[in-house]
């Protein structure tokens, strides 16, 4: 067994190492589990695939698990996936109840992360079995698909789909690559811009600039308003926790968990939509949902089963089609590149050992999440009183170290990461949707070779509709999320004019 | 019949110019998207950059412009001198290393709200520190490539 040989203490430690420094990123407000990621991304080119994944598993798992503790404590998501934690954490907090609160969120956290841990670990394999058919126009299609999915979920389909089609824009610029089947030459650019342009933009440091660098220009312009301790709890005293609090509890459970993973799957939805997905199914059909709100552990199981579920969920459309569920698993995919791994289809198949050890990660990394906040969840609070003007020039520094090494020393992709992280804070203001445009930007290059592709082998542009039953579905499922989306809209415009 | 309507969607792709062809497509569903966003809220858009212009110059809201500008000024100069510095010193990271010690301690500076004894005593520790640590880790144990 060579998987065995991969379990090493080095193995297991940087899945401890991961999700303690992702439950510290995520307990403090305004940074995320991707943040985490893609800060500790450099740290990952030291070592191995195996151990690399397990270091970020560690960090996804603990990033979105510790987004609860500023939620419970300060009234603040320390992730956005915590936003329900809220509604009834902090009441419960200001009735002595924090820490009951905290020890009850990471329980339906750990529930969340094991449950969709076992839905990858068996959906899967199937799913790529499945996808492993598919020719040129069927990937092409599912691109497709997942780009408009993403940008129908956003509050705004019409930017949705601006910011989707120029991600797919940017990561045109570069060589139309002879590996891939291209003629070798450039495009997008003026002729000074291709010595540094050649190869198009790095997809790390873009990922590191949009999500590193504007959140700290983003948090500078309010002056750090939120860097303070106002509202916060104690946890000392009050009421404790009993695992009886979960007594009739577990629909709650299997169902928030469910919602999660599948969300989860749904590229670009984000944990967000998860949990109040969840949150609102939880109140719906609870037989007596009159305390959510006000403080009812019921609101804390849904809100944190649901945004853990979403780690195993997202992992699923990575592993089995290349296509990421989330902005980490964005991330992760870049961590794959480097290592040599092409996620898709052929991924699972061609790399049982990384599969298998994957899913012990994600299932290791669930364990010690819950081990060390349970037991440490007084320490772990402490961590949101870290100023941020300790923290956010660290990690401009560690963004620099990720974007300079992922190439081997070239200081434009460090240009880089500057240019995206002032791009990403213009299209905070403006209104474009980050997650459909870095979707478009990883899915891009494929989407255009697997275009190409299929109108050379077949010379009509009709055989996108017709080349097979599984083509027609996809086109189905693409006119139903625009029709979705549609619907979404016209309902969110009428209803301030109902209530005004 | 049908055949002459599909053969209305033939295509046939040059491979000289095969690398303008979907770009081509990309950039027309930009424009065609970028002018139905203009047209749908051209009410919106010279009252919003207007407004934009108000609090960029400070005159209007709550934007703190020592600070966001501040931030962007270090950052470039942080990236523009470890470039310089790179040459002076190739392949050893310690260009990342001063320029990292120089531009946290001017950050946490210009990020911190009252400055006291105590806190600068902390920034400057902070400042020393911690890229030590990281140069340390990074260039040193794990080899791995800093300017």
């Amino acid at each position: 067994m060579d998987i065995l040989s991969h379990l090493t203490p080095m193995f297991f430690g940087l899945i401890a190492a991961g999700t303690l420094i992702g439950i510290i990123f995520g307990a403090i407000p305004g940074m995320t589990a991707t943040m985490a990621v893609a800060v500790c991304l450099p740290l990952t080119y030291a070592f191995g695939l195996e151990n690399g994944v397990a270091l970020l598993l560690g960090l996804y798992v603990g990033g979105i698990s510790g987004g609860m503790v500023p939620a419970v404590l300060l009234n603040i998501p320390g992730t956005p996936s915590s936003i329900c934690t809220t509604f009834d954490g902090y009441p419960m907090a200001q009735k002595g109840e924090g820490e009951r609160a905290l020890k009850t969120g990471i329980v339906a956290s750990i529930f969340g992360g094991l449950f969709s841990a076992a839905v990858l670990f068996f959906f899967a394999p199937v799913l790529a079995d499945f996808a492993i058919k598919f020719s040129n126009v069927e990937k092409f299609l599912i691109i497709l698909l997942a780009l408009t999915v993403i940008a129908s979920l956003c509050s705004n389909l019409l930017m949705g789909i601006f910011s989707g089609v120029l991600g797919v824009w940017l990561s045109l610029i570069g060589t139309y690559s002879i590996m891939e089947g291209g003629n070798g030459e450039t495009r997008l650019m003026f002729d000074f811009m291709e010595y540094y342009l050649i190869d198009g933009f790095s997809l790390l440091p873009v990922l590191i600039g949009i999500f590193g660098l504007t959140t700290v220009l983003l948090d500078a312009e309010t002056g750090f308003k939120g860097d303070s301790e106002h509202g916060r709890i104690s946890l000392k005293g009050g009421k404790k926790f009993s695992f009886g609090v979960f007594k009739g509890q577990l629909t709650n459970l299997i169902r928030s968990s469910g919602i999660g993973t599948f969300v989860g799957m749904l590229p670009g939805v984000g944990g967000s939509a998860a949990s109040v997905l969840a949150y609102s199914q939880e109140k719906n059909f609870s037989r007596d949902s009159s305390q959510m709100g006000k403080g009812a552990p019921q609101g804390i199981v849904s809100s944190e089963a649901s945004n853990n579920a979403l780690t195993g969920g997202a992992l699923v459309p990575l592993l089995s089609l290349g296509i990421p569920g989330d902005s980490t698993t964005a991330i992760l995919i870049g961590a794959f590149t480097l290592q040599g791994i092409q996620v898709g289809p052929l991924f699972i198949g061609n790399n049982m050992d990384t599969w298998y050890l994957i899913i012990i990660a994600l299932v290791i990394a669930n364990v010690l999440m819950f081990g060390i906040m349970y037991f440490a969840i007084r320490h772990i609070a402490k961590v949101i009183e870290v100023p941020k003007y300790i923290l956010y020039p660290l990690i401009i520094m560690m963004c620099v170290v990720g974007a300079y090494a992922i190439n081997y020393g070239i200081m434009f992709d460090v240009w880089t990461l500057l240019l995206f992280g002032v791009f990403g804070w213009v299209a905070h203001k403006i209104g474009l949707e980050t997650v459909p445009l870095i979707i478009g930007f990883i899915l891009g290059k494929s989407a255009e070779i697997y275009f190409v592709k299929s109108l050379e082998s077949y010379g009509n542009y009709s055989i996108f509709f017709t080349k097979s039953p599984i083509a027609m579905f996809l086109w189905v499922l693409i006119a139903v999320s625009l029709a979705f989306a549609i619907y979404l809209n016209i309902r969110n415009r009428r209803q301030p004019e109902v209530e005004s | 019949m049908e055949s002459q309507w599909l053969s209305l969607l033939d295509v046939s792709i040059d491979f000289d110019q095969s690398h303008l062809f979907f770009p081509r497509i990309v950039t027309w569903i930009l424009v065609i998207l970028l002018a139905v966003i203009l047209l749908t809220r051209y009410r919106l858009l010279v009252p919003g950059l207007k407004h934009a212009g108000r609090v960029l110059a400070g005159r209007e809201g709550e934007f703190d412009r020592k600070r966001f500008f501040g931030t962007l000024a270090l950052t470039t100069v942080y990236f523009y001198m470890m470039g310089v510095l790179s040459d002076v010193f190739p392949n050893t990271g310690y260009s990342f290393l001063i320029c990292s010690i120089v531009f946290v301690f001017s950050l946490s500076l210009l990020y911190v709200g009252q400055l006291s004894r105590r806190l600068v005593v902390i920034i400057v520790l902070n400042a020393l520190i911690a890229p030590a640590i990281a140069w340390y880790v990074l260039a040193q144990l794990f080899r791995i490539t800093l300017p």
